[in-house]
Parts: C-alpha cells; sequence; structure tokens
C-alpha cells in the first residue's frame, strides 16, 4: 500500500486549533485545565490527553521589521526510523501498513522507554515520576479513519488546508513546490520531513530554520538506542547461550568423570 | 553418624535467601524489558513487582551488615584480598571442574576463589543497579533524557554480568558432581552445616582452622 502523509503549511495556519478540538472530539479525550502562562498557546504541551497541540513563536520580522507569529504543528511525526519502535520492549509500538506509528494498549507496559527516545519528546505517560502502573498515549494518524480511506480528524476540520492528507510521495512534490514559492519572501524556506529520520509521515513546509520553528535539525534516533538495542542485547543473549552450552558441557565432562572415577575404585 | 560442621550462621542463611528471592523477582519483573513477553507484563504490574523486589535486594545486605557487622565485614575483606592463592586456583580450575581431579585443587580457605569473584562482581555491579535505577526512578523527569538511556544501558550491562554469575553460582551450588559429593554443598545454605568430609576436600584450609580450636 502506497504509504501516506499528512503534510502541514504553516504559511497558510491561522492557529484557530480546530485540529486540536477535533483531535479531542474524535478520540473522546478529557480537557486539561491549565494557567495561563502569558501566550496564546494552550496547553503548555503534549499529554496523555492531548496529542496534538500548536505551538506559538515570536519573532523579530527581518521583513516587515516588526513580529512574526510562528505556528508550529506539535505531534507525533510519524518517523520511518522511529527510535519508539525501536526500543519498545514488548512491541505494543508498530508501523502500520500506511506508514503511521500506532500502538497495541494493552500490550504497553508504561515503561516510558519511547518517551525517553523520542527525538521529538512526542509520548506522553498518564502522571510523573512516583506513578508506577502506566500507559503511553500519542497520536496515532486517526488509524481507524486512515485505513477506511478518511483523512485523520485534524486534517478533515482544517479550514484554510494548513493540513492536507494523500500518498506521500505526492505530499512531497507539493511541500517541495510550495517551498520554492516562498523562497523569495522566505530564504530559509524548508521542507522539514522529506529526509528526516528516513522520512518522516508528517512533513512540514517552514518558513524559518527547524530551531526556530523549536524543532530539532537533523533529528536522529539516540545513539543509545542503537547501542542497548543493537549492541547489548545481542551480547547479552550470545553470552548466556555460550553459559549455558558452557555449564552443560562441563556437566556431562564432570559426570562422565566422575563416574569412571568412581567405578575405578569399587573394582579395587 | 557422621560430623558436620557449621559453615554459615541462621542470619547469613535468612539473608541469603532473602536477596536471593528479592534477585528472582527482580529478574522475573525486569526481563520484560529485555525479552519481548507480550501481553505478560501489561498494565505495569512488573513495575511495582520490580520495584518493591528492589527496596528489599537493597535492604537486605544493609540489613545483614549491620545485624551481623563482625561476619559481614570479615567476608568483605576476603573478597577484596587477591594472592597467589588465587593465581593457583585458578591455575587448577580446568583439571578440577572437568577432570574431576581433587588432588589438583589446592586446599582452600573457608571461600575459595571462585565464590570471592561472585561476591566482587555483585560488590562491583550492585551499585550500578542501585544507582542507575534511583536515577530512572526518581529523576527521569528532572536530569536529560541521555541519562535515562544509558540508565537502560548500564542497568543491562549489570544485569547481564550478574545474571550469568548467578548461574554459575546456581550451578556450582546444587549441579556440579563434585559439590554433590560427602553431603553437597546445599546444605550449607539450609541448616548451614556441610560434612566434616565436604569440609576436608573443599575448603581444606578453612577446615584446619576450625578443627584446631
Amino acid at each position: 500500500m502506497a504509504e501516506k502523509a499528512i503534510l502541514f503549511d504553516s504559511t497558510k495556519c491561522t492557529a484557530c486549533r480546530g485540529c486540536m478540538v477535533a483531535c479531542k472530539q474524535w478520540w473522546g479525550l478529557e480537557g486539561e485545565k491549565t494557567q495561563n502562562f502569558g501566550s496564546y498557546e494552550n496547553p503548555p504541551d503534549l499529554t496523555y490527553n492531548t496529542w496534538i497541540k500548536m505551538k506559538f513563536t515570536e519573532i523579530e520580522s527581518k521583513r516587515t521589521g516588526g513580529v512574526d507569529w510562528l505556528f508550529t504543528r506539535r505531534s507525533c511525526m510519524h518517523c520511518t526510523d522511529a527510535a519508539c519502535v525501536k526500543v519498545c520492549p514488548s512491541g505494543a509500538l508498530y508501523h502500520a501498513p500506511l506508514g503511521n506509528v500506532a500502538y497495541n494498549n494493552d500490550l504497553c507496559t508504561g515503561c516510558g522507554y519511547c518517551a525517553e527516545f523520542c527525538p521529538f519528546n512526542v509520548p506522553k505517560l498518564q502522571g510523573g515520576a512516583a506513578t508506577v502502573i502506566r500507559k503511553m498515549n500519542k497520536c496515532i494518524m486517526c488509524i481507524d479513519r486512515i485505513s477506511n480511506n478518511q483523512e485523520p480528524s485534524c486534517v478533515k476540520t482544517c479550514p484554510t488546508d494548513a493540513l492536507v492528507f494523500g500518498a506521500r510521495q505526492n505530499l512531497v512534490n507539493t511541500g517541495k513546490e510550495r517551498v520554492q514559492e516562498l523562497k523569495s519572501t522566505y530564504p530559509n524556506a524548508y521542507l522539514y520531513g522529506e529526509k528526516e529520520l528516513g522520512g518522516l509521515h508528517v512533513m512540514y513546509v517552514l518558513t524559518q530554520l527547524p530551531q526556530v520553528h523549536a524543532l530539532p535539525t537533523n533529528p536522529e534516533v539516540p545513539v543509545t538506542a542503537i547501542a542497548w538495542k543493537d549492541v547489548l542485547k545481542p551480547a547479552g543473549y550470545a553470552l548466556a547461550g555460550l553459559a549455558v552450552i558452557g555449564l552443560g558441557l562441563n556437566y556431562l565432562a564432570a559426570r562422565a568423570n566422575a563416574n569412571a572415577k568412581a567405578e575405578s575404585k569399587s573394582k579395587h | 553418624m557422621e560430623q558436620r560442621v557449621q559453615k554459615y550462621t541462621k542470619v547469613a542463611r535468612i539473608f541469603h535467601w532473602v536477596h536471593t528471592a528479592a534477585f528472582i523477582l527482580l529478574v522475573i519483573t525486569g526481563i520484560f524489558l529485555y525479552v519481548n513477553a507480550g501481553l505478560v507484563a501489561q498494565d505495569s504490574w512488573s513495575r511495582l513487582v520490580h520495584r518493591i523486589a528492589a527496596v528489599i535486594f537493597v535492604l537486605a545486605p544493609l540489613m545483614q551488615l549491620i545485624a551481623n557487622t563482625r561476619t559481614a565485614t570479615a567476608s568483605l575483606k576476603t573478597a577484596l584480598t587477591w594472592g597467589k592463592d588465587d593465581l593457583d586456583w585458578v591455575m587448577a580450575m580446568p583439571r578440577y571442574y572437568f577432570l574431576v581431579d581433587e588432588e589438583s585443587m589446592p586446599p582452600q580457605d573457608e571461600m575459595n576463589t571462585g565464590q570471592k569473584l561472585w561476591y566482587f562482581i555483585l560488590l562491583v555491579f550492585s551499585p550500578i543497579f542501585v544507582i542507575t535505577g534511583i536515577l530512572m526512578w526518581f529523576f527521569k523527569d528532572i536530569l536529560p533524557s541521555g541519562v535515562f538511556q544509558w540508565s537502560i544501558f548500564f542497568h543491562d550491562v549489570a544485569f547481564i554480568v550478574v545474571f550469568l554469575m548467578f548461574l554459575v553460582h546456581v550451578y556450582l551450588g546444587v549441579i556440579h558432581p563434585l559439590m554433590r559429593q560427602h553431603g553437597g554443598s546445599f546444605s550449607a545454605m539450609v541448616d548451614g552445616t556441610v560434612t566434616e568430609d565436604y569440609a576436608k576436600s573443599h575448603h581444606g584450609k578453612w577446615y584446619q582452622r576450625i578443627a584446631k580450636k
């Protein structure tokens, strides 16, 4: 099946936050009680019950001399090289056929490795340090809707088409064209997600450098994930196998020799 | 009736088995983060048990140190003192354990080199378990995620080393043919005694010392 993706065009976003409401509504997620922290941005971050939020950034505008107000989507990026999928010990997190990263809630043991390894800090668990019994939650790109040929709820509700959904390859082309159009006004315009982490399934048309939008430049699967999963784990299995074989051989040899000794003793 | 000699006190045995039980619980509840066990660990019960067992695993040796300071510090000292006797043990080890050639092994003290090594490895790796465990349990929200990531790594390094040594320890304690003769070594951790024959053949140096008293 052709991989699908969401394209977010930050220049078309008016920060109406309809996407946030549509997500809560479709998934029946509870609202957050928050406190004003001096911004229209709300809530402060993604949570167990908030899978998408719009980030507001104010920067000095070289273009107008005033202020540019940047609106950046913050939600799961559905990476091809997904660190969360790599480290998830129970296999709860997985790549769905359309390329999105979904999870099996029953399999989640609440270890939180996904949250600690995600380069975008997206997966969220209930509670803080003391909460032992918990589950992870995050955007799964409305897997129920997209596997039935519907758009994700955030895309469906977006009034300005800042969010569009479609075949990933088509959206890469659309995004590149849009970046070309923007280059004259915004020299740093960039299609984020075309190549990052093997290709993201949520791509952004940005007017500024990624870090200005509070996005990591060249995000990577942490080296610790590779050291743990690809080096230490196989080494552990190998050593355990060798130990069991070694002890087994020792037992066979020792038993044979012990029996031989006992026999020669009884003969005398 | 064969003569038996006391090798471990009741206090030492109780702490040994409490520590063992905690360790086995820790292995069972921790292995789900290493081996994909599917639905077994759902709903985080393993996270809860792992923490309870971890507290016991840390407290048991500390309490033993307080309850039995003299014996515990003596064992600590032994485990940290290495010398020519240990080299002799290493040289004799293959003949002894594979060929069951008892004459090849020089007389051993109360703890032989293998036992000292096991003790030493626990002394080194238990703090690694505890420090990385505390970092992951209490400080993950405060510290950068890299600290958590490396904590997982070193927690697992400690697990691999200690678990392999644990297998060897169990094997030598109850399975190896040499350790089952003369009444065997296992009784030392059950009623605290071994037969005189066992003490002579496996811990000759120690037996000579206590026989004089």
